[in-house]
């Protein structure tokens, strides 16, 4: 779907990645990482300065024409709506555009509509909106149709909880059914929740590229595991564990997820006693990725 | 080609005019003011006297409201793609399946529709009635002046075009703009009718394509223009149009190459 080989273009430095179709990539990184030259690069807005980019099997500059009807994209701060425009009648505007057939579009328009909660508003223009509300609108104008490919740079600014939710709810379901989606964010909880694969970008150097669960074990494959107890100590001599600490009646396991699964653990300690809290606790996202950083920086200092 | 986006584009441009109602009366209440005080300036010049050097009052009266009818009708805006490059728009434009080239004669053509059924037509009935001007030399000469007058505003829009390009070099086209409207309004023989020009700026005009905007057309709806000559300036207008054209796109295609390379 998406392949890049040794591509530079400004911060973006000899970077290779392959996304297969169908999948939600989250693409994380700090302001100036490269994330939206990266977004521009794959939709055809920037020539790579040297290096190979694929999109749908063509080259995104000089063929983009071929799948702009393929194509969604999402930049904040560049809206693809017209202000003047009422909510309705930029979509139907976007009808004509994509040339999309009216039943089933307008039918997806109601279920967007409904599902982002702007029915209310479709008549009226969208400067009037608030930032909120223009952004629901705006994320139903890249969502609706069949899209194969959906580019979002930074799609949650401005919206509030609910929005966000159903946001990563409709990319996950875009996926589902068969779309590949590219999102850039700040936000690491709600793109690892969603995304199936992560890319994260250091200064415009690619850091990784893979699935949260091979992210997590092979930077940071130690759990924490808390267990308030209700009988007495288990023995715990067979476990190769990392460590472990009694503090009152909580017993603080620490162990390598890679070799040593939660249920294993507690199959042997429920044998043995009684349990009446568990908690297990993941390295944070952000804390691992500030340890990839701190690791690979000094390569590429 | 699917036609249903510039369609919907024309048809959007068309009524979002509409909508500026107070605007719209306005603009007729200017256009009829604008007819006026030239026709009271021409009076003066005239200064009683039915011609000078061959041409008479009644031409140039004429000339005035037929060229200032057009001009509202031919409303360009030279800011269309300069505001989409200055806000960063033009890259979501690009990425849609249409030709933007393609939406900007549509929104210009609905424009001009709307210009020509609710600001030229109210004007133009007020100036027959309350100013008067010739008849058209004949029926086929009317048909003509239409053709031309469509000609006439796509080298307009072919010049516009052009200059709005520029935009992609230049933070600011005001200057650029406010140059061809200069050149376009003395130029063109709105102001200042071109029989009175100089020989040698008559001479300078023809390797221009200003006559060819207003001027053509009028010299076919008063009847001065043989088939032949007719003919001639139609075909000359086409070629403005191709040339001009030739070299808006040369810079489109240069912009957008920039907009690619250098990131907008």
């Amino acid at each position: 779907m998406v392949t890049l080989e040794n591509v530079s273009k400004f911060i973006i430095s000899d970077l290779s990645l392959h996304i297969p179709k169908g999948e939600c990539v989250g693409i994380i990184g700090a302001s100036g990482a490269g994330k939206t030259t990266l977004l521009k690069i794959i939709c055809g807005l920037l020539k790579p300065k040297s290096g190979y980019v694929r999109v749908l099997g063509k080259d995104p500059v000089t063929e983009k024409g071929r799948y702009k009807r393929d194509l969604s994209v999402f930049l904040v701060g560049k809206s693809a709506l017209d202000g003047y425009d009422t909510v309705k009648q930029s979509f139907e505007l976007m009808q004509s555009i994509y040339g999309l057939p009216k039943d089933s579009f307008w039918r997806e328009y109601e279920e967007l509509a409904g599902r982002l909660d702007f029915q209310k508003y479709e008549n009226k223009s969208l400067k009037s909106l608030s930032l909120g509300q223009r952004m629901r609108v705006e994320l139903a104008a890249v969502l609706i149709g069949n899209p194969k490919l959906i580019l979002l740079d930074e799609p949650n600014v401005g919206l509030d909880e609910n929005g966000k939710a159903i946001l990563w709810e409709m990319l996950e379901e875009k996926c589902r059914q068969g779309a590949t989606v590219l999102v850039a964010s700040h936000n690491l909880t709600e793109i690892a929740n969603v995304c199936t694969r992560l890319v994260l970008l250091e200064k415009g150097h690619l850091l990784y590229y893979g699935t949260e669960r091979n992210l997590r074990s092979k930077y940071a494959s130690i759990d924490v595991m808390e267990l308030k107890l209700l009988g007495a100590l288990p023995d715990l001599e067979d476990l190769p564990l990392k460590e472990y600490s009694i503090l009152g009646d909580v017993l603080r396991i620490s162990y390598d997820s890679n070799y040593l699964s939660s249920a294993e653990i507690l199959r042997l300690i429920l044998a043995q006693t009684q349990v009446a809290e568990v908690n297990i606790n993941k390295p944070d996202l952000s804390d691992i990725i500030l340890q990839i950083k701190g690791g690979k920086s000094s390569e590429f200092d | 080609m699917n036609l249903a986006p510039y369609m919907a584009y024309f048809k959007k441009s068309f009524l979002n005019r509409s909508a500026y109602r107070f605007d719209h009366i306005m603009s007729i209440f200017s256009n009829c003011l604008r007819m006026f005080i030239f026709w009271e300036i021409y009076k003066a010049l005239y200064g009683g006297r039915q011609e000078i050097d061959g041409v008479t009052m009644s031409m140039v009266t004429t000339n005035f409201v037929l060229s200032m009818g057009l001009d509202a009708v031919f409303y360009i805006n030279d800011y269309f793609l300069p505001d989409k490059i200055g806000n960063g728009s033009i890259t979501t434009e690009l990425l849609r399946p249409m030709s933007f080239k393609g939406r900007m004669i549509a929104e210009n053509m609905g424009n001009a529709v709307f210009n020509l059924l609710f600001r030229f037509a109210p004007a133009f009935v007020v100036a027959c009635l309350l100013i008067g001007i010739l008849p058209p030399a004949s029926p086929l000469m009317l048909v003509l002046f239409v053709v031309s007058a469509v000609l006439g505003y796509g080298v307009l829009w072919t010049i516009s075009f052009a200059v709005q390009m520029t935009a992609f070099w230049l933070l600011n086209v005001w200057s650029m703009t406010t140059i061809k409207n200069v050149f376009v309004n003395v130029l063109s023989g709105t102001m200042i009718p071109l029989w009175f020009m100089p020989d040698w700026m008559e001479g300078v005009l023809k390797f221009t394509p200003f006559s060819s905007i207003y001027f053509t057309p009028i010299q076919i709806y008063l009847g001065q223009l043989e088939p032949g000559e007719i003919a001639i300036k139609c075909a000359i207008q086409l070629l403005w149009i191709g040339v001009i054209y030739v070299v808006g796109d040369i810079l489109w295609k240069c912009g957008q190459k920039k907009l690619v390379v250098q990131g907008g």
